[in-house]
């Protein structure tokens, strides 16, 4: 009886707390269960699964203030491409100070994607096509996800550190923004716990 | 006893000059390395004996000491020719006493007395205007005799709040032993009362792991925690990763002198021959900048050259004579790429264009460089401690910094090269860049806080120069 009340009042607890990042209780209850996606967050990544027909993670926990609820208060982007990739932004903004995190996946695809590098000097604008994430500083292993870390990132990762993943022909990405009040040490604290979080989500037909 | 403000800023430089502060990790960090025993002293102070030199991947390079402190101050005596005298005679009395009691190596203490122009303007005015050396080729360029050391000047990519220094001298010290550094700061500048007042004190170190292993900048940054920190790589001999102190990139023996190249004279009667000219800045340095929006190639562009390519675990890349790039080379680079190269773009003016044989007698080959720089790393924030917090914009807490130090035969060659580092070429070339630009090698992940231009006079002359003759 007693183990079950408990069972009760973690998943009260669980639910009440979905939505909202960074929170102590919210962590042990996942240790204690392993990590879930939280309710109010689970429409939408299930939404984005089947939209794109293929296995999507959704984060369990993601670094406050932000919440990772697709069309909620903090998500920024939420693009899928024809050929199906994806990705999904959640930003804070405030004075300088920023907390922006995006999630992106390529189904069918493992190489990292190209971008292009635009330099403007000597009154010429110059492209050139580069990896979309560059400098590879290691591994990081959780869930049984093993990610690559990349320390120097275009587009919308631009000043993010990124850890990127294969997973059954599907190339997925984790990034956050280093900027003010985050440091690289930080960050790189925000990006793990975020992978030991992550819930993958097969597509619902 | 009432304390006065100048009381109390005295005892806070006094005993800043020997506190040890996050440097003291240093010597828990590292071990000092093998040094020969050299016990002669040129005439030249500015000239380190010793030096280890060890390959790395294949290059040649300097070991520098691994503490570092400048100590700028003000002269506090009367501007009487007397007590100038007394002075004088104290000061050198004190720097021989150094001199006896440490070889000049890193493993003893190496000291160098600069002086700024506000002492000469200040103190000893009429054997200024006589006997400071003229820059030959600065002032044929100007139609106008221009002086061997002028006054620092903001580059265009400086910001608007560099502080130009006016400082009287600095006493650069250097050793691979903190206790031997703290010594001769507190022999100088406490022991010697009343001579000077403190106007700051800045503190710093080198160290390349040319060993095997972490380096002292990966250690000391960690450690400190500066932002950035983890993405110095492991070996690093500066916060910015690359090694600066190639043997072929720095200036050999007496070639920085202000006669050697003929760039300038000892002035008359060779009253400063032997001597040379320092250039001394403090600069911050952006690693998170630098380590998350540069990719490795782009760092090696940035540093070196665009379009160079190096392995990934190289960090020691040959400066050799054969390796350096014209003005022409740097006018392609940007019309090809858009970018300049940060050691690229000051070799047209740090490096010799053709042979040069020496005032020294020595036969100096073309490409040779001439600076001799004696930069450090540093956690200051700007300085260890400053006499004017406010003006210097003195903060709480380590940051990634560099003090610059480099020895040019006049301060017109440290500004030529400078200036190249900007895209303003020696021979009136413009690169266009916009100030800090990316494209405008290192310049955009730094920022310079302090500048000030010295005179080093030889040996002999180190101590109060001129005063003797008022």
């Amino acid at each position: 009886m007693k183990t079950s009340l408990a069972l009760v009042s973690l998943a009260l607890l669980a639910a009440l707390t979905g939505g909202c990042g960074g929170d102590a209780r919210q962590s042990a209850a996942a240790k204690a269960s392993g990590p879930a996606c939280p309710k109010a967050w689970r429409v939408g990544w299930q939404r984005l699964a089947n939209r794109i027909d293929a296995p999507v993670y959704c984060p369990s926990w993601v670094p406050s203030p932000l919440t990772a609820e697709l069309e909620g208060e903090w998500n920024t982007v939420n693009s899928v491409d024809p050929d199906r990739s994806y990705l999904v932004g959640f930003a804070w903004q405030e004075r300088s100070e920023e907390v922006h995190v995006n999630f992106r996946g390529y189904p069918g695809r493992t190489r990292v994607p190209t971008c292009l590098d635009v330099q403007t000097g000597a009154g010429k604008v110059r492209r050139r096509p580069v990896p979309c994430f560059s400098d590879a500083r290691g591994v990081k292993r959780a869930g049984g996800v093993v990610a690559t870390v990349y320390t120097v990132n275009r587009d919308a990762d631009m000043w993010h550190v990124l850890y990127a993943w294969r997973r059954q022909g599907t190339l997925y990405t984790l990034s956050e923004h280093i900027a003010p009040p985050l440091t690289y040490a930080r960050v790189v604290q925000n990006l793990d716990r975020m992978l030991r979080g992550l819930v993958l989500l097969e597509p619902r037909s | 006893m009432r304390l006065t403000r100048r009381g109390l800023l005295a005892g806070a430089g006094a005993s800043a000059l020997g506190a040890a502060g996050i440097y003291e990790l240093v010597d828990r960090l590292t071990e000092a390395p093998r040094r020969a025993h050299v016990f002669t002293r040129p005439r030249e102070q500015h000239l380190l004996q010793g030096l280890r030199v060890v390959d790395d991947d294949g290059v040649e390079v300097l070991v520098p000491p691994l503490h570092h402190q400048v100590v700028t101050a003000r002269v506090s005596v009367r501007d009487s020719p007397r007590a100038l005298r007394e002075a004088r005679l104290a000061f050198e009395q004190a720097l021989v006493t150094l001199e006896r009691r440490f070889e000049p190596t890193p493993a003893g203490l190496g000291l160098t007395v600069a002086w700024g122009l506000p002492y000469f303007e200040r103190f000893v005015p009429a054997p200024a205007q006589r006997y400071l050396p003229v820059d030959h080729r600065a002032s044929k360029g100007r139609f106008r005799p221009v002086r061997a050391v002028v006054d620092a000047i903001r580059f265009p990519s400086d910001p608007d709040a560099t502080v130009l220094e006016r400082n009287d001298l600095a006493v650069l010290l250097r050793s691979d032993k903190r206790e031997h550094v703290a010594e001769g700061a507190r022999a100088l500048f406490d022991a010697v009362g009343g001579l000077f007042e403190l106007t700051s004190v800045r503190k710093g170190f080198a160290g390349g792991g040319f060993e095997g292993g972490r380096s002292l900048p990966k250690l000391m940054a960690l450690a400190a925690g500066v932002p950035g920190a983890e993405l110095v790589p492991e070996s690093a001999q500066l916060f910015l990763g690359f090694t600066s102190t190639q043997r072929a990139g720095m200036g050999p023996a007496r070639i920085a002198n202000l006669e050697t190249l003929g760039l300038s004279d000892g002035g008359p009667g060779g009253y400063f021959a032997g001597g040379t000219t320092m250039h001394l800045s403090h600069l911050f340095e952006d690693l998170e900048a630098w380590y998350v929006d540069f990719d490795h190639d782009q760092r090696v562009e940035t540093t070196f050259r665009p379009a160079l390519r190096v392995a990934r675990a190289r960090l020691t890349v040959r400066q050799d004579p054969e390796d350096v790039v014209t003005i022409a080379g740097n006018v392609a680079d940007y019309r090809r790429h858009g970018t300049i190269g940060h050691s690229a773009s000051i070799m047209p003016s740090s490096r010799l264009q053709h042979d040069v044989e020496g005032a020294d007698g020595n036969l100096y080959r073309k490409g040779t460089a001439i600076p001799l720089r004696a930069d450090f790393n540093t956690l200051d924030n700007p300085f260890f401690w400053s006499a004017d917090p406010e003006r210097d914009g003195q903060a709480d807490g380590p940051a990634a910094g560099l003090h610059f130090a480099s020895f040019n035969p006049t301060s017109d060659d440290f500004h030529r090269n400078r200036l190249a580092m900007d895209g303003r070429l020696p021979d009136g070339t413009r690169l266009e860049f916009e100030p800090r630009a990316r494209g405008q090698g290192l310049n955009s992940v730094l920022r310079t806080t302090h500048r000030q231009n010295f005179l080093v006079p030889p040996r002999r002359r180190r101590s109060f120069p001129l005063s003797e003759l008022l």
